[in-house]
C-alpha cells in the first residue's frame, strides 16, 4: 500500500462513492445502546425521586425534567454529528487498477490497493447489518501487511456488484476481453464533475457503484456451483470430537475429580469451565453453520455463519498451501478438514484468520476431492482420486510416496511407514501422522523456499527434514525423517523444479494471461 | 569448510569473516555477565548474612553450572561461526547455519521481498555488516551475518538485481 495516494488521477475516471449512512450506527450500535440506557436510568430514577441506587454526576440526578431532556438530546446530537461525520468522510473510489478508501473525520487516512495483489474479498455481514441489509466488504491486498482493507457498510447486492467487479479485474479479464469502454454519461451523472468530494456526490447512492464498462464482468462470476455443503449433524459430530473438545472435556473431568476433595465442593464450581466450553462449542457452530463451498468463475465460493455471516472469495492462484487433516475420532465416520494458507488471510494477527483459512469445516472424502478441485485445478497426476486417497489413509510406497526408512522406527513408531512426499507435476505432497492424519500440497509454483534441517538424534539416523517455507498459516508442510541421500537430492531438485514453475506462472493476473 | 552430510551435493560454500566471532563473543559476554550477576545475588546476600536462610550450596553450585555453560558456549563460538556458509546458485540463494541443529535454506532469488544490510556497533568496528533476504514467508528469510562491507554491498547489489529479474509475484 503506498503512503501516498493520488486521489485525484484515479479521480478523474471513476467517481467517488459514499457507504451507506447507516453505517456508523451499525457500528456503533451498541455504544448508543449502552449510553441510552445508563443516561435514561439516571435519569428516571432521579426523576421519580426513588433512592439513587449508584448515584450518577449531581447535575444529572439533581436536574429538573427540562434540563435533563436537554442534555440527553444534546448527547444524541453530538453523537448523531459524529455519526454524520464518519460517513460524510468516508469514501471509495474503484479504478481499473485501485481501491481507493478515504476515511476519517480528524485523522485522516487515505488508502490504496493494488487491484491486481488483491488476494481474496469477503462480504461479512454482522448480525446488526443483516437486519439493515448491509454487508462489509473485506479484502485482503499482498503487499498491505497485515492489515486488510474494508469497506463498510454498503447494500448487500452492491458489495457483491463491487465484488466481482474487483476479482474480474483482478483475474485480469479487462486485458484481454473488453475494449476500454468510454465511462457512459448516463452511469455517473454525479460523479464526472466531482472526483475531491465536493457535495455533489452526496446522492451517489442511486448512482451504479461499478461504472458500465464493468457490467460484462459480472455476469461471468453470476454463475455458482455448490460442490461441497456440510449437514448440521455431521457440524456438530465434528464439534464434538474435535481434539480440542476432547481435551476440554477430559480437563474438565480431571478438574472436577480434583476440587472434589476439596470440602465444600459443589457441581456448581465447575459452571465457569462449563461456561467457557459451551461459549467455544457455540462459537464453532456459529460459524460453520450452513456451510457451502461453491465454485465459480473467480475461485471457490465459501458461505457461512448463524448469525453473522460472511461470504468468502478464494482465488485459485492465491492458494500457497493446502492442508487436508483426519483427526483420530474423525477417521472412523470419514471426515476430513481442508484449511489453507493465503496470504493476508492467515497472518494470526486478526482474530478471525483462523476461521478464514478454513475451505472445509468437515466433509466427507468426496467433498474434499470437490473442493481440491477447484483449488488445485492441475492435481498433475493419473489418477488423482487413487492418489489422493493414498495421501489421506495410505501408507508405504504406493502411487510414488517415499517413506522414511524403517531405520526411524524407533522415532517415529507408528507413523515411518506413512510420513513421507509424493512429486506430482505440478506440487510436492508432504504426507504425515498415524493417528492424526495430515497432508500438506505446496504447489511447486507456490514454494517460497526450502530448508534441511537435522538436530543431533537425526544425524545419528541419516535422517533429515525438509521444511517447505510458505507464508504465515495454518499450513506447515514439512517432510519428515527422510533418508538423507533422497532428502539432499529432493532439496536441490525441488528449487530447480519451484524456479522452472515459476518461470511459468505470472501469479499477479491468474486467468488474464493464460 | 568441512563437508557436512547434510550439505547437497556440488555446492561450494562462501564462509563469512572469521572475526565475525567477536561479534557474537561480545554478544555472549554481556549476556553471560548479566546470568552470571542474577545468579551471585543469592550467594552475596547469604555472605553478607542477610539471606542466611539460603542454601549455601545451592548459591555457589548454580553460577557454576551456568559458568560451565556459557564457556562451553565460548568455545564453540569460533566453530559456529565457521559453519555459516552462503553459495549463490543460478536462480537460488543458499545459507547454512548450525553446528547441533544443522540447516540448509535456499531461497529463489524471485520471491525476495526486499534486502536489508543491518550494521551494529560492533560490527561497525569491525567493518562488517548483516544481510538479510526477506520472503513472503518467515521460514524463508535467509540471514547471512559477518560479511565485510564490501562484500555485503556487493551481495546486497546483487541479490536486487536478480531478484528484480527473477521477480516472481507472490
Amino acid at each position: 500500500m503506498n503512503p501516498e495516494p493520488a486521489p485525484g488521477h484515479g479521480g478523474s475516471e471513476a467517481p467517488w462513492h459514499r457507504v451507506h449512512p447507516v453505517s456508523p450506527l451499525v457500528r456503533g450500535w451498541l455504544a448508543v445502546v449502552a449510553i441510552a440506557f445508563v443516561y435514561g436510568q439516571n435519569t428516571l430514577s432521579s426523576l421519580f425521586g426513588e433512592e439513587e441506587p449508584n448515584p450518577g454526576p449531581d447535575f444529572v440526578s439533581g436536574a429538573p425534567l427540562l434540563v435533563s431532556l436537554l442534555i440527553g438530546g444534546g448527547i444524541l446530537l453530538l453523537i448523531l454529528l459524529g455519526f454524520f461525520g464518519t460517513w460524510w468522510f468516508t469514501k471509495y473510489q474503484i479504478t481499473d487498477r485501485h481501491v481507493n478508501v478515504n476515511s476519517g473525520m480528524v485523522f485522516r487516512q487515505q488508502r490504496q490497493a493494488r487491484i491486481d495483489r488483491v488476494q481474496s474479498i469477503d462480504i461479512v455481514q454482522p448480525l446488526v447489518a443483516r437486519i439493515f441489509g448491509l454487508a462489509e466488504l473485506r479484502f485482503d491486498v499482498a503487499d498491505s501487511g497485515s492489515a486488510a482493507m474494508n469497506l463498510a457498510f454498503v447494500k448487500l447486492s452492491e458489495a457483491h456488484e463491487l465484488r466481482n467487479a474487483i476479482l474480474a479485474r483482478a483475474a485480469g479479464l479487462k486485458d484481454s476481453s473488453v475494449p476500454p469502454a468510454p465511462v457512459a454519461p448516463s452511469a455517473a451523472p454525479a460523479g464526472d464533475g466531482a472526483d475531491m468530494g465536493s457535495p455533489e456526490t452526496a446522492p451517489a447512492d442511486a448512482a451504479p457503484v461499478v461504472s458500465a464498462e464493468a457490467a460484462p464482468y459480472i455476469s461471468l462470476a453470476a454463475s455458482e456451483r455448490v460442490v461441497a455443503s456440510v449437514p448440521l449433524g455431521r457440524l456438530a459430530g465434528s464439534i464434538l470430537l474435535r481434539p480440542s473438545t476432547v481435551f476440554m472435556v477430559l480437563a474438565i473431568i480431571g478438574l472436577g475429580i480434583a476440587m472434589s476433595n476439596i470440602d465444600g465442593f459443589a457441581p456448581f464450581y465447575l459452571l465457569p469451565a462449563l461456561l467457557g466450553m459451551a461459549g467455544a462449542l457455540w462459537n464453532n457452530l456459529n460459524t460453520g453453520y450452513n456451510f457451502k463451498a461453491a465454485t465459480s468463475a473467480d475461485g471457490l465460493r465459501l458461505g457461512y455463519g448463524l448469525l453473522d455471516t460472511r461470504h468468502q472469495t478464494v482465488p485459485p492462484g492465491r492458494v500457497q498451501a493446502i492442508k487436508v487433516s483426519a483427526p483420530f475420532l474423525w477417521r472412523k465416520l470419514g471426515w476430513y478438514k481442508v484449511s489453507v494458507n493465503v496470504a493476508g488471510i492467515g497472518g494470526g494477527a486478526a482474530n478471525d484468520a483462523e476461521q478464514r483459512s478454513v475451505l472445509l469445516p468437515v466433509g466427507t472424502f468426496e467433498d474434499v476431492l470437490a473442493v481440491l478441485s477447484v483449488v488445485l485445478p492441475a492435481p498433475g497426476v493419473e489418477a488423482p482420486r487413487e492418489f489422493f486417497a493414498a495421501a489421506l489413509n495410505g501408507s508405504g510406497t504406493d502411487h510414488g510416496f517415499v517413506v522414511s526408512p524403517p531405520r526411524i522406527r524407533p522415532l517415529a513408531p507408528l507413523a515411518y511407514r506413512r510420513q513421507g512426499y509424493a512429486l506430482t507435476d505440478t506440487a510436492l505432497v508432504a504426507r504425515n501422522g498415524a493417528l492424526h492424519r495430515t497432508v500438506a500440497i505446496v504447489p511447486h509454483a507456490r514454494t517460497q523456499g526450502l530448508s534441511l534441517r537435522q538436530g543431533p538424534l537425526a544425524r545419528r539416523l541419516d535422517v533429515v527434514d525438509l521444511w517447505l517455507a510458505t507464508i504465515p498459516g495454518p499450513v506447515v508442510p514439512i517432510v519428515r525423517q527422510l533418508d538423507i541421500g533422497s532428502g539432499r537430492e529432493l532439496f536441490l531438485e525441488q528449487a530447480d523444479r519451484a524456479a522452472a514453475a515459476r518461470r511459468q506462472t505470472d501469479s499477479n493476473h491468474w486467468l488474464g494471461d493464460a | 569448510m568441512p563437508q557436512e552430510p547434510i550439505d547437497p551435493a556440488g555446492i561450494h560454500w562462501t564462509r563469512v569473516s572469521p572475526s565475525y566471532a567477536k561479534v557474537r563473543m561480545a554478544g555472549w559476554a554481556v549476556g553471560a555477565l548479566v546470568t552470571l550477576v542474577v545468579l551471585c545475588v543469592p550467594l552475596v546476600l547469604n555472605r553478607f548474612g542477610v539471606w542466611s536462610g539460603f542454601p549455601l550450596w545451592l548459591a555457589i553450585a548454580a553460577p557454576a553450572v551456568v559458568l560451565a555453560i556459557e564457556i562451553v558456549r565460548l568455545l564453540l563460538i569460533p566453530r559456529q561461526v565457521a559453519a555459516i556458509g552462503y553459495a549463490e546458485r543460478e536462480d537460488d540463494l543458499l545459507v547454512r547455519q548450525g553446528l547441533m541443529f544443522q540447516r540448509v535454506l535456499v531461497v529463489p532469488y524471485g520471491r525476495m521481498q526486499f534486502v536489508d544490510v543491518a550494521v551494529g556497533p560492533i560490527d561497525r568496528m569491525l567493518g562488517l555488516c548483516k544481510v538479510k533476504l526477506h520472503t513472503a514467508a518467515a521460514d524463508a528469510t535467509a540471514e547471512i551475518p559477518g560479511l565485510p562491507l564490501a562484500e555485503g554491498t556487493r551481495l546486497r547489489e546483487q541479490l536486487a538485481a536478480r531478484g528484480e529479474s527473477r521477480l516472481a509475484g507472490l
